[in-house]
């Protein structure tokens, strides 16, 4: 980490040394994640596309195409509103999913001799494809609305209930002695010490939960219910409109992004002291 | 014997901090078989001085020369103890004690004979099968003593290895540094910021001051050897006690004195 | 002194209590057997069609298995899942390497990877399938499997490399390690307890992604014979497919944490609960 001895360092006099033009710019350029990000990209989509003009498919557009059909469909109305219609799914789903996630967490945290008991039924259902329940939903709530959130919320529930249960065990027991010590009744422990504490991990739970109920709105539409978002999809898999397919898909997982990133924004916002976190499922 | 000829380090700032002189023109000489402490406050370069002689760190200008060959890197002549340990955790204390040896290809029966042998030096006999995990801070200290020892070196370096430990376990340990010390009688660099711990295990006691770090001075230490035996005397001794507070007097001056300028705080260079 | 601080006084002795039993006998399975006891009352109870009773769940997966519709598609879904797996272990585990090592390529990869990691991986299904065809069912349903596990590797693997302390390395350096030395004898095996949580959660999300897989390709495997059952209405055979999905689930992660444990002995026991809660 030593740097050369001070005399590479320009001199501030006049007529100095002179540096090679646009250093600081260059520097910043290769300093920067974008750059090598961008070029992977290029690369990626260098590949893609001899890949597709090689094979000559009718399944397969190029990587040109595809970037033309994601800006056509961004200006199709009838794709806004597949957007829209899938995601009121999302929204109730997931709403609801945090609502009774956090609280099953918390209590989960709460009730620690229940745990062993409960503990396999969680592993069951971290580990469960939801997707395979959907036929039960449709036979009890039918196509519908009803259903969708349903599965929304089946997607995002179990990975809440884990990450906000961790959060709370998390938390330094000495905080908790030191909070009983200064008087602290139970009601405040979980206000002052605990909610906070296990904010970080929360909003963990919540990120990833959100990105299991985009899973769960799209997959429930992919398979069975032919609206919105999952119609799309099988709608241009049919008219062998391949750019339109790959297109619909890299949005769907643009929406992910975006939604997740403003989860970190809020996270970021109510929780600052949270630094890195761990991946939990 | 180890020369150090003006040696120079500055650490490059980080952007908003200034670069910082970690080392500026030290220069030493360290006898054969000598024990010399290192003492000063953070900041004043000590580590500094240690990684670089340990090839863990690189220098501007100066060298730093043991017998005459100048020193590139980390070398099978030089070993050292880390402050925090750096045990090797899923490791038996066996297998810790003879890593150095497991790296330069000793086959496996003779490393293990020697590390016995280390482990049995340090008092830990029987422990050879545990993990550091299922051992006290001290415990694990002497195993990476041991580790050091077992590569045979001619110059232990040791970063401020009681740093991380009680007081009790600390003197503990000071005074069996010194009975195993004087058995092997090897070259040591030994880095504290204890005035009565470079007193009492030390010839000479290097006085080192920040911003930047250079040597103020070099104080000996008349005190007879060997010592091991008789610490507890050793430490209440009027001579001891003067020439203790001496040093803290002047390190007392440095602290005072380095608070009222207004430096960056040093990057990576401080103890 | 009065009545209500004398009776809060009193210790009940714990000997018939709910949770020492628990503990002796194992919680798990206790907790199992509630349930299925639950499902069995509730399903015969409630009388509707998509809850069956627990019994009639395991008499139709008997008439399935009789039927062979079960022992050879579970092979076969295995055979994916095997595959599936071990491609997203070994590859993803390398990435991880590469980016927990090196500044660069971090910075390349690390928005891709957590943009598919979060993504709605099923949706690239039909990509999958447009690329390899009908005639090569396999391969796009390993494909699935690959996005849904890899991800989630790489992420925990470039971790785990990031975890290992520095002091380590700078230990290994001064007694002279050259580069492979310091990556095999220091670097692996303090990296191994993160890259082992990353495969176990690697495994759950393979077998998730075998059965969307599957049941959106619709030919071959279990994914299949729910798809068909679902068709059909048949939520006995739903049910019971599923059960069987989740044992396969239960015990290949079971498997994952017993090579864990090898590979991974000497970690103190509150770090180990703490991992396998997380």
């Amino acid at each position: 980490m030593s740097s050369a001895a001070s005399s590479s360092r320009p001199l501030m006099t006049g007529g100095g040394t002179a540096r090679p033009p646009f250093t600081s710019l260059r520097r910043r350029v290769a300093g920067s994640p974008w750059t090598y990000r961008l070029i992977v990209l290029l690369i990626v989509g260098a590949i893609w596309q001899a890949f597709a003009l090689a094979i000559h498919s009718l399944l397969i557009p190029t990587f040109t195409a595809t970037v033309q059909g994601v800006f056509t469909l961004l200006g199709d109305v009838k794709v806004w509103e597949a957007f829209y219609l899938s995601n009121q799914a999302l929204v109730i789903g997931f709403a609801v999913s945090l609502v009774v996630g956090i609280l099953a967490g918390l209590a989960a945290a709460r009730f620690r001799s229940i745990e062993g008991f409960i503990d396999p039924y969680l592993n069951i259902l971290l580990v469960t494809p939801m997707a395979a329940l959907i036929p039960l939903l449709i036979m009890s709530l039918g196509i519908g609305m009803a259903s969708r959130v349903v599965l929304v919320f089946v997607f995002a529930v179990p990975v809440m209930i884990v990450n906000t249960r961790a959060g709370v065990r998390q938390v330094e027991a000495n905080l908790i002695e030191m909070a009983t010590s200064y008087g602290a009744s139970e009601g405040d422990i979980w206000r002052k010490i605990l909610l906070p504490g296990a904010l970080p991990a929360i909003m963990t739970g919540i990120r990833l939960g959100l990105g299991r109920g985009v899973t769960g709105m799209v997959v429930v539409e992919l398979l069975f219910v032919g609206v919105g978002i999952g119609n799309l999809i099988n709608e241009f898999r049919g008219s062998f409109d391949p750019d339109l397919l790959y297109a619909v898909v890299i949005l769907v997982v643009v929406e992910a992004l975006i939604l997740i990133n403003i989860v970190r924004v809020i996270e970021r916002r109510i929780a600052p002291w949270a630094s890195g976190t761990v991946l939990r499922e | 014997m180890i020369e150090v000829d003006r040696l120079s380090k500055t650490f490059p700032g980080r952007t908003g901090d200034g670069a910082v002189e970690a080392l500026k023109d030290v220069s030493l000489t360290i006898r054969d078989g000598e024990f010399l402490t290192v003492l000063g406050p953070s900041g004043c370069g000590k580590t500094t001085l240690l990684r670089i002689m340990a090839g863990l760190e690189s220098h501007d200008s100066g060298e730093i020369r043991v017998d005459g060959k100048a020193i590139t890197g980390p070398g099978p002549d030089r070993a050292m103890v880390f402050q925090s340990f750096a045990l090797l955790p899923w490791a038996t204390i066996i297998a810790n004690v003879a890593f150095g040896l497991e790296l330069r290809g000793v086959a496996k029966s003779e490393r293990e004979a020697r590390a016995e042998q280390l482990i049995k030096l340090v008092g830990l006999s029987g422990f050879e099968k545990k993990l550091p995990g299922q051992l006290s801070g001290g415990m694990q200290q002497r195993v990476g003593l041991a580790r050091a020892l077992a590569v045979d070196p001619k110059i232990l370096l040791m970063d401020e290895p009681f740093g991380a430990l009680d007081e009790q376990t600390r003197r503990l340990l000071q005074e069996e540094l010194l009975a195993i010390w004087e058995q092997s009688r090897k070259t040591v660099l030994f880095i504290t910021h204890s005035m009565e711990e470079a007193v009492l295990l030390g010839d000479r006691v290097v006085l080192m001051s920040p911003r930047p770090g250079r040597i103020v001075d070099i104080v000996e230490v008349p005190l007879a050897r060997p010592r091991a035996s008789a610490v507890d005397d050793m430490s209440g001794s009027a001579e001891f006690a003067a020439i203790t507070a001496d040093l803290w007097r002047r390190l007392r001056a440095m602290q005072q004195s380095g608070q009222r300028a207004d430096a960056p705080v040093p990057v990576g260079a401080s103890a | 002194m009065n009545v209500a601080t004398m009776k809060s006084r009193q210790v009940h002795p714990p000997r018939f209590s709910a949770g020492a039993m628990a503990g002796r006998v194992g919680a798990g399975p206790i907790g199992l057997l509630i349930g299925a006891i639950l499902w069995e009352l509730i399903g015969r109870v409630a009388e509707m069609p998509f809850f069956p009773p627990l019994s009639a769940v395991l008499v139709r997966l008997g008439e399935l298995t009789a039927d062979g519709l079960i022992i050879g598609n579970l092979f076969n879904s295995l055979g994916n899942l095997v595959i599936g797996f071990a491609i997203s272990a070994v590859v993803g585990v390398l990435i991880g390497m590469l980016m927990g090592a090196y500044r660069k390529v971090e910075m390349a990869l690390d928005f891709y990877v957590f943009a598919l990691l979060t993504a709605p991986s099923l949706v690239f299904a039909p990509l999958f399938f447009s690329i390899f065809g009908a005639g090569n069912p396999r391969a796009s349903i390993v494909g699935v499997i690959i996005l849904y596990t890899i991800f989630i590797v790489i992420v925990n693997t470039t971790a785990a490399i990031r975890s290992v302390p520095k002091p380590l390395i700078e230990m290994g350096r001064s007694y002279c390690a050259n580069d492979r030395q310091l990556f095999t004898k220091i670097i692996l095996p303090s990296a191994m307890p993160l890259i082992m949580a990353g495969l176990r959660l690697g495994m759950g999300r393979a077998v998730k992604g075998m059965i969307n897989g599957e049941m959106f390709i619709a030919i071959v495997g279990l994914g299949k014979v729910v798809s068909s059952a679902g068709d059909r209405f048949d939520a006995e055979g739903v049910l019971a497919v599923l059960l069987v999905i989740v044992c396969v689930a239960l015990v290949a992660v079971k498997i994952v944490q017993v090579v864990d444990s090898r590979l991974t002995g000497w970690l103190p026991s509150t770090s180990r609960q703490r991992r396998r809660n997380a």
